[in-house]
C-alpha cells in the first residue's frame, strides 16, 4: 500500500531579503517518489526553495511540512533531507568513505552498522574501490557520485539536488542525467532538483515546475510544458517555438479562434482564453508544421515560400514567409529529405489546433 | 627586461645575500676559534666552546626556560587568536572593527612601548615579574599573528562545507569541530611555530618582565656586558641552528598540508 499524503506541502511560502521578494507566496504538493525539478533563470526562486527545504533558510512567511510534521524552524540538522551541493561540499580531508560514513555516524548508528550501510551504498555507486581515497584524487564525475553517495547514505525521506551537473562536461552530463533518472527509480527515493537547463529537466523529471520571478509560471509533466506551455516565458525558456501574434476572434467549440495577420487559426488555451478583441501570443512547436502540396483539410494552413535552410544532420530547419501574413515568418523541423526537395516554389504549411497553444504574457 | 638589466638585478640578488649571510657565517666561525679573543686571523680551531655551551647548567636550563615561555605564551596566544579569528571572519556585527583594530594592535606597538606599558600594568595589578609576566605580555603580543593567519585561511573555507556537515546532522558545535578546526591545522600550526620564534626570540619584553631567571636573549645579553667570548658565538649558533631548523621543517610541512586539504 501507497502512502498518499504528499510528502512535502509548500504552504504560501514567501522569502524576503531586504526589498527583493526571492519567493512570492508558493504553495505546492510534492508526492512521494516524485522526481521533481525546479526549472528557471537565475534569481527565480528555485535556489531559495531548496535552501528552504533543507532548511539553510527560514521563510518570511508560510509553513514547509514534511512527512505530517511542520519542519518550517527547524534546522537542517534535524531534518530527514539532504543535498547534494552544487560544488559537492566534499569534506577534503576525509576519505571518500569517511565523507559517507559522516552522516550516518551522526545518526548515532553503531560501527559495524555505519560499515554496512556505507558498504552498500559504495557498491550501489559503483564507488567500492575509491573508499581511500581523498575528494582531491578523484574526478569531476566521481566526486559527483561521492556527493550523492553521502546524501543518500542517511536515507533521506527528501533529496534536494542543487545544478549537481553543473561542473561536469557536456559528455558526461548526458551520461549521468541517465544515471540520475535511473538512480532515483531503484531507490524510489523523492527527488527535488533545481537546475536552469531546460534539456536537463525534460530529460529527467516527472514534473517540472518553471519558476519565474519568485513565483511559479507552469507547473506539469514535461510533454505538458513542452508542447502545452501555458505562459509565453515558459514557451521561450522549453525549447524552441514559433510565436505568433495576433487578436483573440473567439471560441468554435474546444477551440480558440484567433486572427494572425489576417489568417484566421484555431489553437487550445491551457491557460484560460483571454477575452475577445485582446492581443494574444499564440506558440506552436517547430516540428509541428507540416508541408504540404495542396491545402490540408484539417486544422491550420498558410502558405509560404523558403526563405532559409538549416541542416542539422537528422534534420533540417526551415525559414518560411508567409506573404499573406504581411510577411510574417514562421521555422520548421522537417526531416532532411523533406527539407532538400521543397523549393523556391509556395507550398502549404499546416498544423493542427491541439498543438497550438494561445499564451498567457 | 634586457642583458644589462638582468646582470645587474642578480648583482644586486647577491649583494643582498652576502649581506644578510656575511655576519651569521662570521659569527659561527667565531665560534670555532680557539682562543678567548673575537677576530681575525683564526690560527687554530677547536670545538671546546661548543661542548662548553652542553656542560654548562645555567645555558642549559636558561634554553628549557625560554623554550618553556615559549610554548606556553604559544598554546595561549594560538587558543585566543583562533577564537577571535572565528568570531570574526564572515560575520558582520556591530563593533567588529573596533575589535579587529584592537586585536592587531599590539602587534604595531614599538616593543620598547608595550614592554614599559606591560611593566607598569603588572605592577599596577600586583603581578609579580616572572615567568608568568613574561608569558602574558608574549601571548598578547603574539594573537594579532595568529588571528591573521587563522581568519586568510578561514576566508578560503567554503560556505557550503558547513552547510554539508549541517545538513548531514552535525550541529553547529560538531561541525566546528570536524569541519572548520582540520581544515585551520595547516594555519594554526604555521601560527604556532612563527609564535615560537616570536617568543623564543624576544629580547625587550623578557627584560622587562623577567624576574632575577634571564631567558637566553636576556643571558646572552648579560655575557656580552662582560665582553665577547666565542662561547656567546657558540650559544647563538646553536639557537639559530635549531630555530631554522624548526622553521624550516614548519614551512615546508604547512605548505604540503595546504595542498592536499584544498577544497
Amino acid at each position: 500500500m501507497t502512502d498518499q499524503t504528499p510528502l512535502v506541502r509548500i504552504e504560501g511560502v514567501s522569502k524576503h531579503f531586504g526589498d527583493t521578494v526571492a519567493l512570492d507566496d508558493l504553495t505546492l504538493d510534492i508526492a512521494r517518489g516524485e522526481f521533481v525539478t525546479f526549472l528557471g533563470p537565475s534569481g527565480c526562486g528555485k535556489s531559495t526553495t531548496l535552501r528552504i527545504l533543507g532548511g539553510f533558510e527560514r521563510p518570511t512567511t508560510g509553513r514547509v511540512i514534511l512527512d505530517g510534521q511542520d519542519v518550517t524552524t527547524q534546522p537542517p540538522e534535524k531534518r530527514q533531507v539532504n543535498m547534494v551541493f552544487q560544488d559537492y561540499a566534499l569534506f577534503p580531508h576525509m576519505t571518500v568513505g569517511q565523507n559517507i560514513s559522516f552522516g550516518l555516524e551522526l545518526k548515532g548508528m553503531d560501527k559495524a552498522s555505519i560499515k554496512r550501510r556505507s558498504d552498500e551504498i559504495m557498491s550501489f555507486l559503483e564507488l567500492d574501490a575509491f573508499g581511500d581515497r581523498y575528494p582531491a584524487q578523484l574526478s569531476g564525475g566521481q566526486r559527483q557520485r561521492v556527493a550523492l553517495a553521502r546524501a543518500l547514505a542517511p536515507d533521506p525521506a527528501l533529496l534536494l539536488l542543487d545544478e549537481p551537473l553543473g561542473a561536469l562536461d557536456a559528455k558526461l552530463r548526458g551520461q549521468v542525467q541517465q544515471e540520475l533518472k535511473s538512480i532515483q527509480r531503484r531507490t524510489n527515493k523523492t527527488f527535488f532538483f533545481v537546475t536552469h537547463d531546460q534539456e536537463e529537466a525534460l530529460t529527467m523529471s516527472d514534473r517540472i515546475v518553471v519558476m519565474n520571478k519568485g513565483r511559479v509560471e507552469q507547473d506539469g509533466t514535461p510533454e505538458d510544458l513542452y508542447f502545452h506551455p501555458a505562459s509565453r516565458f515558459v514557451a521561450e525558456f522549453i525549447g524552441e517555438t514559433n510565436l505568433l501574434s495576433g487578436e483573440m476572434r473567439g471560441h468554435d467549440g474546444d477551440a480558440v479562434v484567433m486572427d494572425w495577420f489576417g489568417q484566421t487559426l484555431r489553437g487550445h488555451a491551457p491557460a484560460g482564453a483571454p477575452p475577445e478583441g485582446a492581443p494574444i501570443t499564440a506558440s506552436v512547436r517547430l516540428e509541428k508544421l507540416g508541408f504540404h502540396a495542396t491545402r490540408p483539410e484539417t486544422g491550420n494552413a498558410v502558405q509560404g515560400k523558403v526563405v532559409g535552410k538549416t541542416f542539422l544532420g537528422s534534420r533540417m530547419a526551415v525559414d518560411l514567409m508567409v506573404e499573406e501574413a504581411q510577411g510574417a515568418t514562421l521555422r520548421a523541423f522537417v526531416d532532411a529529405e523533406t527539407g532538400q526537395t521543397v523549393g523556391a516554389d509556395p507550398i502549404w504549411i499546416g498544423w493542427d489546433s491541439d498543438s497550438m497553444a494561445v499564451l498567457r504574457d | 627586461m634586457n642583458r644589462g638589466n638582468r646582470i645587474l638585478l642578480s648583482c644586486v640578488y647577491w649583494a643582498f645575500v652576502l649581506y644578510v649571510f656575511v655576519p651569521l657565517i662570521l659569527m659561527i666561525l667565531m665560534g670555532f676559534k680557539d682562543s678567548k679573543f673575537i677576530g681575525f686571523p683564526i690560527k687554530s680551531w677547536t670545538l671546546d666552546w661548543y661542548t662548553g655551551v652542553f656542560a654548562d647548567a645555567e645555558i642549559l636550563s636558561t634554553l628549557g626556560y625560554s623554550a618553556a615561555i615559549a610554548v606556553l605564551a604559544t598554546l595561549i596566544s594560538v587558543a585566543v587568536g583562533t577564537w577571535i579569528a572565528v568570531l570574526l571572519e564572515g560575520r558582520k556585527f556591530w563593533g567588529r572593527t573596533a575589535i579587529f583594530g584592537m586585536t592587531v594592535l599590539p602587534a604595531l606597538v614599538p616593543g620598547i612601548i608595550s614592554a614599559i606599558a606591560f611593566r607598569i600594568y603588572a605592577r599596577y595589578l600586583g603581578i609579580e615579574p616572572g615567568m608568568g609576566a613574561i608569558v602574558w605580555a608574549h601571548a598578547v603580543h603574539n594573537v594579532p599573528f595568529v588571528v591573521l593567519v587563522v581568519m586568510a585561511r578561514l576566508s578560503t573555507l567554503p560556505k557550503s562545507q558547513l552547510e554539508a556537515a549541517r545538513d548531514l546532522g552535525a550541529d553547529p558545535i560538531i561541525a566546528f569541530l570536524r569541519i572548520t578546526l582540520p581544515y585551520l591545522v595547516p594555519a594554526i600550526l604555521g601560527a604556532s611555530i612563527f609564535c615560537l620564534l616570536l617568543s623564543f626570540d624576544d629580547f625587550v619584553r623578557s627584560f622587562f618582565l623577567g624576574g632575577y631567571e634571564p631567558t637566553l636573549p636576556v643571558l646572552i645579553f648579560a655575557k656580552l656586558k662582560s665582553g665577547m667570548s666565542p662561547e656567546i658565538n657558540a650559544i647563538a649558533t646553536v639557537a639559530l641552528v635549531l630555530t631554522a631548523a624548526i622553521g624550516i621543517w614548519a614551512e615546508r610541512f604547512t605548505r604540503r598540508m595546504n595542498k592536499d586539504t584544498k577544497a
